[in-house]
């Protein structure tokens, strides 16, 4: 049975709703506003996990999102758990499972707690010295390495709890919802302008709105009421919109700022199901204000990790707002006055506070004077050298200090405790100026790094405590001030404002507190969550790592979940004193967004399972579908792939498609290719200027192949134009360069060539296109459209035909991607299935087949035909392709033709399109597959590769295309394609495998 | 007589929300930087195309998008319209305008799919995958935005007050039409 440490005393938590949850098997009761951390500290549980590196015990040390040590793993579901959740951030609810992390069998027998006794062996670096030799016994040492790497177990099945994205865009964002915070909305509300408040916590006040102490007045009222007044009056506001429970994850430049909102990770487990668990708000802001406040830094000495150490600011915390004592015995370590507000506090709450040890010489300010006049004990000139108790800190030492501070003169004492507080200070929250683009400077006064105000992104501020203002009065009075400039005020609502407050008068700083033991026998850990201590960093330094970057990168110091919130400023500082620089000059690490760890499920939002990717589908779409097509994805189309029937596998389905389309007829669905329509009186001089060939000659009612390149002369893209009247063409482009096609075309005409009079309009969607090829496809047409005249002499190959089918007009161009005999219906899209139904119906007694992508790349590889992407990769120019013929050698220019002539491209041993047939007939080579003269040649010479490869139903036998360094002179040259298992024969030919003489076309 | 088949054919309801696709709508691209074109659009539309940016102009039968300096979308408000219209409003563009070299017409009537969007949710609804600040254009009747949604390009028409018609390519549609289904479930 635990012990209850709950006092019955405040105003925050909900001391009426009781919630029961288990913390590894054990049921327990916490409150309604409580989070995981105070209801364990509630129920006197102080362990909560393992560190990383020794396995040592670790409590609960804070009581936000530094939290470095209560990080555990929510869920008793395998498969689903969340791991490295903080407790000090999660809320309590109704059936919350939580368990330790980084230990086995359980926290309090821990088998890996012996790397603590093997700590000596295990200093910085230990895996970098250690792993390096015999290097042939790496694949071993990595498979224990890697073991016991990474902290928390992932879940094994997908993510079942739903995640969105929210834009907004507001004049004013304000970051942090404490006293600064605050005042900032309020200004900027009152303002009339669109205000967002993010806080972090379900509620809003920051530490402000707890701190009863009579010592803090503004306008002679006790802080917290006042600024309780002040938070209620912002519901006065239309304009503000507050968003708690909301993080800031990133603060990008041009004031775009990501923040995550958690949604329902509060709610119990029954009222969480079927709503969004956390949203991504995407904001724009025209200004910035960060009031994300500063965290309190711990002191450095030795085994100052124990379970029950706590920071003094989170002690007040738990007391005061959770109504939680964190101990029953309790004692300080300090270096200022803040932690003499948690002695306040805790003896106001009926808490024994035992000692408080000071480093300072003495200090005369109010708020000491109080804790005195209190009764309270206080050891000045002080230091804690050590502390006892293995799962929970039972005693600690105190020395006393030498005037200089650099060593402990005297003996011992012992002082009993079941929770010592420590307070190093504070650290103003720069994470975010930082991400945004700002620098820092160092203010040596109190040692922090702070905005500089010279280097400050424009339109953002800091305000508050993370600007380094830490005083009631200095928080205020500059917030008001600084914000009056920033939001154009002339007066505001807090002008005159009064306040009293303790003054802080002595301060003294030691990062790395002396101790009567070498360092090498004492533990004074700096990195809680990676086990990083004091003496790992001297090492680093004694081992000639000198940048803050190196350091951290070889002892791991501010790594992990927590990014060493708690433990870089004292890194830093160790560093400084050691080698005698000023921390100033040394800088910090890069601090990267996020801020806080975001869950994968808030980066992806919606875009899971359907809505992973786009799904661009063609009107016969739903066609495909019933008839059982296998579909392909190109780019974001959904192609048939191939239709197989009686259970065809992709081979046999496509023998059988490709053998239908060269006998009888074939129907392809062509939607997908990308149309452009281009008008203007200089459409012809366009056309000349992007394609190779010539154009102004096409006859109106004709069409061309035409090739496009970039402007190094290499291949871009290819499709047939077709002109439509005098200064009309329709063209076609590849299906995956259609965007690319018409931006770059746009692009040319908008700066290169304004003087073109040229519109392009893109009616990819606009026309659907059936191909049917074929012997037989002439007939098949002549029943769809009965009275279009379809004899060679009228309608030849490479010509067009406007018509009608029933009451829809429609283009059909005579083109073949195949060889055969073929026809392209192109109609309005929403006409389209049913032209589709039509052309089956009437080429179902010539067996008209409908064949997908794949039969499609075996019919056009058959004729030698490219598909740009796949036979080119944007190294080949037309002559690699040996399609010279293309080349308007007499056009005064186009878009590549200078590089044509370039002394690369027109070298002799460019690679170049061959074709090949296997020595084996039936041997079907993989695409990608590289070709060698010599195998037995070392190196290897690498002449090529196979672009398409496929066993042709028609040939009966496999057929490839490759491209060859020197290709076009090697026709008859036998090369070897080596496999895994075998070498595969090959021999060099002709591109052209099918009707070389094309007499199919007018079959 | 070949049977009209839009993509989506549904209308749905949700909290203060509802969207249904409007098909079959004419809609016919238009682009020219010449002089006489504002004039022959004027005599054959009854409404002159507009020169501010992302802005529109309307009457009873159609509605004139600005899309860029010389391209605007013509789009009709009746869709009782016949084919036969469609192909008239075209060949009577056509005519005068491409013909004529005084710019360029193109049918995209079914390259375009209309969806329309009512209700006082559907800025939020947007506001899920859409980049862009509605402040402004969600007071100026008439506004049109050339936007993305759930990545995916559409062109915004401001018709009403939380009353507005969203295009969408014809391919795409679809797969928008479900996301947005999907993202009005949590407005």
């Amino acid at each position: 049975m635990s012990k209850n440490l709950r006092i019955n005393k405040n105003n925050f938590i909900d001391q009426t709703t009781r919630i029961s949850f288990k913390f590894n098997g054990q049921k327990l009761f916490g409150y309604k506003g409580d989070t995981l951390a105070s209801a364990l500290l509630a129920n006197n549980i102080h362990l909560v996990g393992r560190s990383f590196k020794y396995h040592r015990p670790r409590g609960i040390m804070t009581c936000g999102s530094e939290e470095p040590n209560a990080i555990v793993q929510i869920g008793n579901d395998p498969s689903l758990t969340d791991p490295n959740v903080r407790a000090t951030e999660i809320e309590l609810y109704e059936g919350l499972d939580a368990s330790s992390q980084n230990c086995w069998p359980s926290v309090n027998f821990d088998i890996g707690g012996i790397n603590n006794f093997l700590s000596p062996l295990l200093p910085a670096g230990f895996y970098y010295k250690t792993f390096m030799w015999p290097a042939s016994f790496w694949e071993k040492y990595e498979y224990f390495i890697r073991h016991s790497a990474g902290l928390g177990k992932a879940p094994t099945k997908s993510d079942p709890d739903i995640y969105d994205h929210q834009y907004s865009h507001c004049d004013v964002l304000v970051v942090g919802g404490g006293i600064s915070g605050i005042i900032s909305a309020k200004l900027s509300a009152e303002k009339g302008l669109d205000t967002i408040l993010i806080d972090d916590k379900s509620f809003l006040g920051g530490s402000t709105i707890y701190q009863e102490n009579e010592c803090y007045k503004i306008n002679s009222v006790n802080s917290n009421k006042w600024l309780a007044n002040e938070i209620e009056s912002l519901k006065n506001y239309p304009n503000l919109l507050i968003k708690n429970r909301t993080s800031l994850a990133a603060f990008h430049g041009y004031n775009y700022l990501l923040a995550r909102e958690n949604l329902t990770d509060h709610l119990s487990i029954n009222e969480k199901k079927g709503k969004v668990r956390q949203r991504l708000w995407k904001i724009r802001a025209k200004k910035v204000i960060i009031a994300s406040g500063s965290i309190e830094r711990p002191l450095i000495f030795s085994n100052n990790d124990r379970p029950g150490i706590i920071l003094s600011s989170s002690i007040k915390k738990y007391i005061d707002y959770y109504g939680v004592k964190t101990g029953e015995n309790i004692s300080l370590f300090t270096n200022n006055d803040s932690a003499y507000e948690t002695a306040i506090s805790l003896y106001k709450s009926g808490v024994k506070v035992n000692v408080i040890v000071d480093i300072r010489k003495n200090s005369d300010s109010l708020i000491v004077k109080e804790a005195l006049e209190l009764g309270l004990k206080v050891l000045w000139e002080s230091t804690v050298v050590d502390t006892q108790g293995y799962k929970r800190i039972k005693s600690f030492e105190v020395m006393k200090l030498s005037d200089d501070g650099n060593n402990v003169v005297g003996d011992r004492s012992k002082y009993n405790c079941d929770c010592l507080g420590i307070s190093g200070g504070w650290t103003p929250m720069v994470h975010l100026f930082t991400q945004s683009g700002g620098k820092l400077k160092f203010r040596n006064d109190d040692n922090v790094f702070i905005p500089d105000e010279n280097k400050t992104p424009s339109n953002q501020i800091s305000v508050g405590s993370c600007n380094g203002e830490f005083k009631l009065n200095e928080i205020v009075v500059n917030t008001i001030e600084n914000l009056k400039s920033f939001l154009s005020l002339s007066n505001s609502c807090y002008d005159g404002i009064k306040i009293i407050c303790p003054d802080e008068k002595s301060k003294r700083n030691i990062w790395l507190l002396p101790s009567d033991k070498p360092i090498g026998k004492t533990k004074p850990f700096l990195d809680f969550q990676n086990d990083s201590t004091a003496k790992d960093v001297k090492l680093a330094l004694r081992e000639g790592f000198k940048s803050i970057e190196h350091v951290k990168r070889y002892t791991t110091t501010g790594m992990g979940t927590d990014q060493g919130k708690l433990s870089n400023m004292h890194a830093l500082g160790i560093i400084a004193d050691t080698t005698g620089t000023n921390m100033g000059e040394l800088g910090t690490t890069t601090f990267r967004p996020p801020y806080t760890p975001l869950t994968f499920g808030a980066i992806v939002g919606r875009n899971v399972g359907e809505f992973f990717d786009h799904t661009r589908k063609t009107a016969i779409h739903n066609w495909h579908v019933k008839n059982k097509a296998e579909f392909e994805n190109v780019g974001q189309w959904k192609r048939p792939w191939y239709f197989p029937k009686n259970g065809e596998n992709m081979h046999q389905a496509v023998q059988r498609e490709s053998k239908a389309a060269r006998d009888s007829a074939g129907i392809l669905d062509a939607s997908t290719l990308g149309k452009i329509d281009i008008q203007g009186t200089d459409a012809s001089e366009f056309l000349n200027r992007i394609y190779t060939n010539a154009w102004s000659k096409l006859e109106i009612g004709k069409c061309r192949y035409g090739l496009m390149l970039n402007e190094d002369g290499m291949v871009y893209d290819d499709g047939v134009t077709t002109r439509l009247g005098e200064n009309h063409y329709i063209m076609t482009t590849t299906t995956g360069g259609a965007a690319n096609v018409l931006s770059k075309m746009e692009d040319y005409l908008q700066t290169e060539w304004p003087e073109l009079d040229v519109y392009l309009t893109t009616v990819t969607d606009q026309y659907s296109t059936i191909s049917i090829c074929g012997p037989n496809s002439k007939k098949i047409l002549a029943k769809i459209v009965p009275g279009l005249d379809l004899s060679d002499n009228n309608f030849p190959h490479m010509s067009f035909k406007n018509t009608k089918i029933s009451n829809v007009n429609c283009r059909i161009m005579r083109i073949s991607f195949t060889g055969e005999h073929s026809y392209e219906i192109n109609i309005q899209s929403n006409y389209a299935e049913d032209v589709w139904i039509k052309c089956m119906e009437a080429g179902k007694e010539y067996n008209l087949t409908p064949y997908g992508t794949e039969t499609m790349h075996l019919l056009r590889a058959e004729k030698g035909f490219i598909i740009t992407g796949q036979d080119t990769d944007g190294t080949l120019t037309p002559s690699d392709l040996q399609m010279d013929w293309i080349i308007g050698k007499k056009k005064f220019d186009f878009i590549g033709k200078r590089s044509l002539y370039r002394s690369d491209t027109i070298r002799e041993d460019r690679k170049q399109l061959v074709g090949l047939l296997t020595e084996d007939p039936k041997e079907v080579l993989e695409e990608g597959a590289q070709l060698v003269e010599n195998i037995n040649k070392k190196p290897i010479e690498m002449l090529g590769h196979v672009t398409s490869s496929y066993f042709s139903p028609n040939l009966n036998k496999s057929i490839a295309l490759a491209v060859v360094k020197s290709g076009k002179k090697l026709k008859g040259k036998k090369l070897i394609v080596p496999m895994e298992n075998k070498n595969i024969n090959v021999t060099i030919t002709d591109t052209v495998f099918y009707d070389k003489e094309n007499k199919r076309l007018n079959a | 007589m070949l049977n009209f088949n839009s993509p989506i054919k549904e209308e749905k309801k949700y909290n203060d929300l509802k969207i249904v696709e409007i098909e079959p709508t004419i809609k016919i691209n238009l682009r020219s930087n010449k002089r006489e074109f504002s004039t022959k659009i004027g005599r054959i539309l009854s409404i002159l195309p507009p020169n501010e940016a992302n802005t529109s102009s309307g009457n009873e039968n159609y509605n004139l998008l600005w899309l860029s300096p010389d391209e605007w979308l013509v789009y009709s408000n009746n869709i009782n319209h016949t084919l036969d219209n469609q192909i008239e409003l075209e060949n009577n563009l056509f005519n005068e305008i491409s013909k004529l070299n005084q710019g360029a017409v193109t049918n995209v009537s079914d390259h375009w799919v209309m969806i329309n969007l009512k209700g006082s949710k559907t800025f939020d609804l947007l506001s899920k995958s859409c980049p862009f600040n509605f402040k402004d254009f969600k007071n100026k009747k008439g506004s049109v935005v050339q936007t993305v949604l759930n990545h995916v390009d559409v062109i915004i028409h401001n018709k009403d007050e939380n009353d507005l018609n969203l295009f969408v390519r014809r391919s795409f549609s679809e797969d928008l039409w479900l996301w947005i289904n999907d993202s009005a479930r949590f407005i």
